[in-house]
């Protein structure tokens, strides 16, 4: 099986590369904004809890709760209707993938700020530190510890959720494996070598996070 | 000198702190005791400067801090100048005990010349554990990291809170007799604690605080004959519990 997969790979290497080069550039676009954004917006929801934190929270939460798909065919569907607009399916998708990215991403970095101990910093700044040292010898390690691996589990996530992009034809690489297994229908050997394609990409990013995890979240709670 | 002239602190309606006058000379070793809040922490707090009194003055060398400090005013405490050693440790769990003590000075890329910390290292026996990290180690050793760490900023000014909490009987002997070669050279500290006999042994000045107020203050005399029933009180249930 895993060598008809191979084969079915390479006989569709070129549909199966396009499809690859597309979940590969929404994902990065994905990663990028969703990293960059959320951080930017995380940070600033951690020092204005009660307006910004407050609002992300009730919308990660809402969020939360609304499946991805839902929230991609509404933004795909009703809101281009109602704005009157008709988009790329490829950028309505990035555009719903950001946002859960973003706002998944600022939830990790405010929950970090939030809950970072405030005493070290104070025995930093007693210590002569200035605040620029203060931020970054001791709270930009000690967060980078804590959010990390999270941040890194979470863009293995939006990684698999682009799959989702092929219920409105986007041309990624789930939706090139559904129209090879329309052709030749031989679905378990085309399902695995998407299943080969993710865990390729998958792996390293997951090998990263238990290494960070493993390296920088040893428990530091004191006896 | 390090100088409060009545320094008061309020949180909401209640008083912690009221009309305290204290004076700390360098090289002198002032001892504030008193029972479970009394406001020796927030003591500590103001006069380093971590807490804002809501009222009074401070003196820091030359420099003079007037409060209420007004709010658009950014107030630039005298850090490392004046440093305190918390009770807590605050000990930075991602570095070992050795980057513990040394990051202030890595950081201002000056460091302390080696003679000061072998001197401090060895004094407070500290050789074998520093290169673990602050979980590893024992409440006894994270407090000797934490006092090097301040020792080794070379500070004009040292306040130490309960700096003696988790050290054992020869521990605290060994750093009985170090304080006063500190202030010989001319570090002026003031320490809170709960043993009178530490106090007995270090102090030059002994200020008794009941309800955040200084009830008593004196040599450390007055440990033996003390001129108020609060510390007379105080001294006794010490007796008693000790």
């Amino acid at each position: 099986m895993l060598m008809t997969a191979l084969e079915i790979i390479w006989e569709y290497r070129v549909a199966f590369g396009q499809g690859l080069l597309v979940t590969l550039q929404m994902s990065a676009i994905i990663w990028l904004l969703g990293i960059g954004l959320g951080t930017l917006l995380g940070w600033y929801a951690a020092g204005h809890t009660s307006s910004v934190g407050r609002t992300i929270r009730v919308v990660a939460f809402v969020l939360s709760g609304v499946p991805t798909i839902v929230f991609l065919f509404w933004l795909h569907y009703p809101a281009q209707a109602m704005a009157g607009v008709v988009i790329d399916p490829f950028y309505t998708a990035v555009l719903t993938f950001v946002i859960l990215n973003i706002i998944g991403v600022s939830d990790i970095v405010r929950g970090a700020l939030e809950d970072f101990p405030k005493h070290y910093a104070v025995a930093a700044r007693v210590c002569g530190m200035s605040e620029r040292q203060t931020f970054r010898y001791i709270q930009l390690p000690l967060l980078l510890r804590g959010i990390i691996p999270g941040l890194l589990m979470l863009q293995i996530t939006m990684l698999h959720t682009t799959l989702f992009a092929s219920l409105i034809s986007v041309e990624e690489v789930f939706r090139v494996a559904q129209r090879i297994n329309a052709m030749i229908y031989k679905p378990v050997e085309i399902y695995t070598a998407l299943g080969i394609f993710f865990l390729c990409i998958s792996l390293p990013v997951n090998g990263l996070a238990i290494y960070l995890k493993n390296r920088f979240t040893r428990d530091v709670s004191e006896r | 000198m390090l100088k409060a002239t009545n320094l008061g602190l309020r949180f909401g309606g209640r008083e912690v702190l009221r009309g305290l006058n204290l004076t700390i000379e360098p090289g002198e070793i002032v001892t504030v005791i008193g029972p479970s809040g009394a406001g020796k922490t927030s003591l500590l707090k103001c006069l380093s400067l971590l807490e804002h009194p809501t009222s009074g003055n401070l003196q820091v060398d030359g420099e003079g801090y007037a409060f209420p400090w007004p709010e658009d005013k950014k107030l630039v405490a005298p850090w490392p100048m004046l440093t305190v050693v918390f009770q807590q440790l605050f000990l930075w769990p991602h570095l070992t005990l050795r980057e513990n003590i040394l990051l202030p000075h890595a950081a201002a890329a000056k460091h302390p010349p080696a003679r000061d910390f072998n001197r401090v290292v060895e004094v407070l026996e500290m050789a074998e554990f520093l290169d673990r990290y602050p979980n590893q180690v024992s409440g006894g050793q994270r407090q000797r990291c934490a006092l090097a760490r301040a020792i080794l900023l070379k500070p004009r000014y040292l306040l130490l809170d309960e700096i003696t909490s988790a050290l054992d009987v020869l521990q605290v002997a060994k750093i009985t007799g170090f304080l006063p070669e500190l202030a010989k050279q001319g570090i002026g500290m003031l320490l809170v604690t709960h043993l009178l006999n530490f106090a007995r042994h270090t102090s030059d000045k002994v200020l008794y605080l009941e309800n955040g107020a200084i009830v008593e203050s004196g040599s450390k005399s007055i440990l033996s004959k003390p001129k108020t029933p609060q510390l007379r009180a105080f001294l006794r249930a010490a007796e008693v519990a000790s």
